[in-house]
């Protein structure tokens, strides 16, 4: 039975997908309840998963028991296990969240809505999963429609940016596609373990080089990378509050944990990978990232686009962890990543809660509004903390490692970029919460607009709770992570 | 340089695939329509599964369809045929994609009662 959890994770969202429309017909209320139990069971079999992949070793399963290199492959291996964890238990939150909160553009279609999200949740753990390059791209397209037709939920400003959303990322899953034809043009194989045995050895080869190249830019746009970002912004500002932080959350990560795949599990970090530029290429993109976009950050009056590129300069971040090429910035990386997960999905749920019940949309705003509410302000501080990285949420401890990973690499400009962006951060965070908890003579008074929904504080208050965790907890999870690096060639 | 474009003329096929990419990026860059910057899109993504077919592509080889299978198979007589499957799920991806831009469009153009980008821009201030 534990053989098969990879796959049962993966067919419980998408079964509940393709039934939804017949078991909701008639009776849309079923919709929702349906949906969250989906993702919740989900949730209960990635536990499981993760318990036998770290007490039995990792599994590759072999759909139909054809064994690679013909049949598909599934790679299970720790990494897999610990983000599909922290997919499925952000999904339930995200879910809670969207279905308490008072924007109801989802409520009149509530039968295509809750497919989709199911399907960008089953998208996601078939790309985490993938032991293939082509299934890699399969499922980051599964991933990309469903966020397409998400941001376009509310209608109106959303439309085009959806539609600006989709042009950028189709084009990153053409160059994507690309690369993966380059690849297999060289060596015949598309399988990762495949790959590994045969890439390393043909990175003087062009068609290497290029198809390497092209699936970064095709990543890089998935993932936001800074001079790439261009769609994120307008598409989670405008995008329905109630699915936002699904998005904010995992779609940019996950693509930053398959380049981590191609990088460290195709590509390897030994010496000659390190000669070929490649790393030298990320870990520049990285600090050019992290800075420029914090910066932009500061000058954002909108919260939303601010807390956007929040976001976009921790992609750099973790860009230049995973540029140093040794274990350290590479855990490191992968632990932000995690920790960067939670607090862009914490982010976006403050975010949608505050414009939604107190009408605070920009910086001004908050200034003006007076929020009493101790979970909001208590949830906000705790996110603050961990995006600006200090102890003792999981935040720090990424960026530690990440800082240390710098340093044992001599990299001095990648650790001045971390300080400094590390410090920027701090100046944007601070910026808000002074204009949050500042009392001014003619604040308005706060709204009485009945009681709010449980789930709305349960699900922040969750998050804030997850990143405390991960912080006190951050020393079986990073060594985790450090056994499941441990066989690459660093 | 003759050297280049001897390499290019002896993969006329690679040149043919240059050509689409960058016209559909061209396209879809300059142009103010939605619907031409689809038409852009969807060449850039021809092109690529033009790529990918053409990479299994030999010269005198035939469909990879083995009639008789008695005799031992010769590699050299059928081209490959794992990018021609790769193909199929690229075509299929593509029509899902076109699918939704398309819907995406008519609902812009329902909204904003237009399909130019200018236009559409200058109602959204």
């Amino acid at each position: 039975m534990t053989e098969h959890l990879p796959a049962l994770v993966f067919l419980v969202p998408l079964a509940t997908a393709i039934c939804m429309p017949v078991a909701g017909h008639g009776r849309k209320s079923i919709c929702k309840p349906l949906a969250l139990l989906a993702v919740a069971a989900m949730t209960v079999l990635s536990v499981a998963s993760l318990w036998a992949i770290v007490s039995h070793g990792e599994v590759r399963y072999s759909f139909s028991g054809w064994e690679p290199p013909i049949g598909i492959e599934w790679l299970a291996d720790p990494l897999a296990a610990i983000m599909l964890v922290g997919v499925s238990a952000l999904g339930v939150l995200c879910l809670l969240y969207g279905a308490a909160i008072d924007d109801r553009t989802h409520d009149k279609h509530p039968i295509p809505y809750y497919t989709i999200v199911l399907l960008l949740i089953a998208g996601l753990t078939g790309a985490v999963y993938a032991g293939d390059l082509f299934n890699i791209f399969v499922f980051l397209e599964v991933v990309s429609l469903s966020a397409y037709a998400l941001v376009a939920v509310p209608g109106g400003r959303a439309l085009v940016s959806a539609f600006r959303y989709l042009l950028m990322g189709t084009l990153g899953t053409a160059f994507y596609l690309l690369g993966v034809g380059y690849f297999y043009a060289a060596t015949g194989a598309l399988n990762i373990a495949d790959l590994a045995q045969q890439v390393p050895a043909l990175l003087g080869s062009k068609a290497v080089m290029g198809g390497l190249i092209f699936m970064f830019i095709g990543l890089a746009i998935k993932m936001a990378l800074m001079p790439l970002h261009g769609w994120l912004p307008d598409a989670y500002s405008d995008g329905p509050a109630a699915a936002v932080p699904l998005l904010a959350g995992l779609v940019t990560k996950v693509a930053l944990l398959l380049w981590v795949r191609i990088l460290f599990w195709v590509i390897g970090a030994g010496e000659a990978q390190q000669a070929s530029g490649i790393f030298t290429l990320v870990s520049s993109l990285g600090i050019l990232a992290s800075v420029g976009a914090a910066c932009i950050a500061l000058r954002q009056q909108d919260l939303k686009r601010m807390f956007a590129y929040g976001g976009i300069s921790h992609v750099g971040l973790v860009l230049i962890g995973l540029g140093q090429a040794n274990q350290t910035g590479l855990t490191g990386a992968v632990y932000y990543l995690l920790n960067d997960a939670v607090m862009q999905c914490a982010l976006f749920m403050l975010a949608g809660f505050i414009a939604q019940r107190y009408g605070v949309r920009s910086l001004d705003d908050a200034g003006r509004a007076s929020i009493r509410n101790p979970l909001v302000i208590g949830t906000f501080v705790v996110v603050a903390l961990g995006m600006v990285g200090l102890p003792p949420t999981g935040g720090f401890f990424g960026k530690l490692r990440i800082l240390l990973g710098t340093i044992e690499a001599g990299n001095y400009l990648a650790a001045g970029a971390v300080v400094v962006t590390t410090l920027v951060t701090l100046g944007y965070f601070a910026q808000v919460l002074e204009r949050l908890v500042r009392r001014e003579g003619d604040a308005v008074p706060e709204p009485d607009s009945g009681h709010t929904p449980w789930a709305l504080h349960a699900s922040m208050v969750a998050l804030a709770a997850a990143m405390l965790g991960l912080g006190i907890w951050n020393d079986p999870i990073v060594k985790a992570l450090i056994d499941a690096t441990g066989g690459l060639a660093i | 340089m003759p050297e280049f474009l001897d390499a290019a003329l002896s993969r006329p096929n690679l040149v043919a695939f240059v050509v689409l990419l960058l016209w559909g990026l061209y396209i879809t860059i300059t142009h103010h329509n939605l619907v031409k910057k689809l038409i852009g899109l969807y060449l850039v993504q021809t092109s690529v599964i033009f790529f990918l077919v053409t990479t299994g592509a030999k010269e005198g080889a035939t469909v990879p369809v083995i009639l008789d299978g008695m005799g031992p198979v010769t590699a050299d007589a059928y081209v490959n045929p794992l990018p021609q499957v790769l193909t199929l799920t690229a075509i299929v991806v593509q029509i899902a994609t076109l699918g939704v831009s398309l819907g995406l469009v008519s609902r812009i153009y329902r909204k904003f009662g237009s399909l130019d980008e200018d236009q559409i821009l200058a109602k959204l201030e």
